[in-house]
């Protein structure tokens, strides 16, 4: 019986994601630590993790070449992808903005046309589409926040932690268009064919999640 | 090497070489003759149909998901992305006056035009079928036990079918009183099968943090367990009935004698809209996606003007060959023919004979000589090769060996490996 596979993401939501599944008991973050393989065993060789670009992790989960992941909602909502999102991991908290170059934060609506960078260009499509406002999308893979400053787009769709990128780089926030935690995604095939291991691990998720939680007033 | 534009096929298509053509067409037609012992009979619709059709059965969505053309005369047509709501409309017109029920099948490549690079196909064959104008658990029972006898019938040993229900989910939810607003809200969080949205959403809403959990809890509900907790949960007259259908149609999925591959699970969530009662997947451990999927529609039809309930289902076949699926024979011919000079007349009436008992023959088109010609036979996989040589047969065997019979021994002649279907 091949082991329960659980993809996690490289990038932001790594190093959180390996601590829920250390805190659930399945991995050694210092064990994995010492080899960085992709494709690490757990630590009751029934629980097996592979480290999955962020982009692609919901894709692994979908085709079912792993059983669960870890992904960041923001990448949900972007991909659309057909999978379970069962517990919301509480880690890795950011926000999508519209935001644009202060000397433009009050002008922006009258812009025409509307050209946006972004690494969400179906989110933002959306946004815009809702409104039934023009836009002019441009999918970018990082760094976003320099677009506006060199004149490829007028303003950008990014995620947000502390605002501090945004201020160092003179934008400004003019509208929020998601919230994103980190989500445990389960194949719609594994939830049931492998009924027993796969419930096993979102509850062992879950009641990770719910002892590190931090009460609201702490 | 690079490929010219004209050595490659849009991204999401296939071409099928003989030997996988054989294996789908093997698996398609393995299910459709369970289905028409069931007594559908197979229909038939356009590949194109007005983008008006799909869009009025399937709700707006369909226009995002299809491939669209214009014609000549500005109409919008689209590939058919599914064939229930193509036969919905078949059965609502020329079919109108049918006696209920009214049990068809069908088989065909179904088209979906999503983005590239997901993995996911944008062509592949479809085969389904609608029990349509009942609205009885039996009709319902029949339509999933069909379902299993149909993978059984496509050679599958190692599956199993969920079975839902869509009143279920809505029914814990349509008990909270939201507001119409959030119930589009609901829906779509429904279809992305995004239970922390539908959590947080009972949440703001006050709801009990007991149908809380119970909600998040569903996913892992399997079976006995779904069934009991279901009967707990289920607080309302519908929901209540819900439970009570799911329970008496598994009873009768036994005595159908597939309730060992039919499981409870009420977090089955479909992808189209029109689903109004039942849903069911099949699926296997050996593959992440499903192999079937359906379920019972009440309200499709009547957006065609007839009003008829309806169940059925449709079963990915490229899928179930996935999961390893039974398929047909190579396509190697039983019988390579090939004949002296003169002997051309006699040679083609033993083909003949030889197709009429249902063996594969190729004759020789190519002048070769006779070495070469079995050589190639052969290399091919044939049973047998034949040299026609005036009044009597040459047979060689795979070995090299040769025997001469009579022309009237050839024509009964039985390949090798006693391949004939």
């Amino acid at each position: 019986m091949t082991p329960v596979t659980v993809a996690v993401p490289s990038g932001r939501l790594l190093d959180g994601a390996m601590k829920a599944l250390e805190a659930a008991g399945y991995l050694s973050i210092d064990a994995w630590r010492s080899t960085r393989r992709l494709l690490l065993p757990g630590v009751d060789g029934n629980v097996r993790c592979l480290v999955a670009k962020p982009a692609d992790l919901l894709i692994y989960v979908e085709h079912g070449a792993a059983d669960l992941g870890v992904a960041g909602k923001d990448m949900l909502l972007e991909q659309s992808c057909d999978v379970y999102e069962l517990v919301d991991l509480a880690f890795g908290a950011c926000r999508g903005v519209l935001a644009f170059p202060a000397n433009a934060a009050d002008s922006w609506e009258k812009k025409s046309p509307l050209r946006i960078a972004t690494k969400y260009p179906r989110i933002t499509e959306r946004y815009f589409r809702s409104r039934g406002r023009p836009v002019e999308i441009i999918g970018l893979n990082g760094t976003v926040e320099l677009a506006p400053q060199v004149g490829l787009a007028d303003g950008i769709v990014d995620l947000v932690m502390t605002g501090r990128t945004l201020r160092e780089n003179h934008l400004v926030e003019v509208a929020e268009l998601f919230q994103s935690t980190a989500r445990l995604v389960v194949n719609r095939v594994s939830l049931r064919s492998r009924a027993d291991a796969v419930a096993g691990v979102v509850e062992r998720m879950r009641a990770a999640v719910a002892r590190s939680a931090v009460p609201p007033s702490a | 090497m690079l490929l010219e534009r004209w050595q490659q096929i849009p991204a999401g298509t296939r071409d099928l070489l003989p030997a996988e053509t054989g294996r789908v067409r093997a698996v398609t037609h393995g299910i459709v003759r369970q289905m028409m012992r069931w007594g559908y009979r197979e229909v038939t619709t356009p590949t194109l149909e007005y983008l008006d059709v799909l869009v009025r059965g399937e709700g707006p969505e369909a226009g995002d998901r299809v491939f669209k053309l214009v014609d000549r005369r500005g109409e919008v047509l689209a590939l058919r992305p599914e064939m229930t709501t193509p036969v919905a409309r078949l059965v609502a017109t020329r079919l109108r006056e049918e006696p209920l029920p009214v049990r068809l099948a069908y088989a065909g490549q179904v088209f979906r035009g999503w983005e590239t690079g997901s993995g996911r196909p944008r062509e592949f064959p479809q085969v389904g079928c609608e029990l349509i104008g009942s609205q009885t658990l039996e009709a319902d029972a029949e339509i999933v036990a069909l379902a299993v006898e149909s993978l059984a019938a496509a050679g599958l040993e190692q599956f199993s079918v969920s079975l839902g229900h869509v009143g279920f989910l809505r029914g814990i939810l349509a008990g909270l009183g939201l507001p119409e607003a959030d119930e589009a809200h609901v829906r779509a969080l429904l279809y992305q099968k995004d239970f922390v949205g539908l959590g947080a959403l009972l949440e703001r809403h006050h709801a009990s943090p007991k149908s809380v959990d119970a909600l998040l809890a569903l996913p892992a509900l399997r079976g006995p367990a779904a069934t009991a907790e279901a009967r707990r949960l289920a607080v309302t007259p519908e929901g209540q009935s819900v439970v009570r259908d799911l329970a008496e149609l598994q009873e009768m999925l036994d005595a159908y004698g597939v309730g060992g591959a039919v499981t409870v699970d009420l977090s089955i969530i479909r992808d189209f809209d029109y689903y109004t009662g039942i849903v069911f997947e099949g699926h296997t451990a050996a593959l992440g996606v499903p192999l079937l999927g359906g379920g019972r529609y009440d309200r499709l039809l009547e957006r065609f003007g007839a009003p008829y309930p309806a169940t059925g289902f449709a079963v990915r076949v490229e899928r179930v060959l996935a999961a390893g699926g039974a398929g047909g024979d190579s396509g190697a011919p039983d019988v390579v023919v090939t004949f002296v000079a003169g002997s051309r007349d006699v040679a083609l009436a033993c083909a003949r004979d030889l197709r009429a008992q249902n063996l594969v023959v190729t004759v020789e088109v190519l002048g070769r000589s006779w070495d070469d010609v079995a050589r190639d036979a052969w290399a091919r996989g044939a049973g047998r090769a034949v040299l026609v040589r005036h009044g009597t047969a040459v047979v060689r065997e795979a070995d090299g060996r040769e025997r001469e019979v009579a022309l009237a021994d050839l024509r009964t002649l039985r390949p090798v490996g006693g391949g004939a279907p």
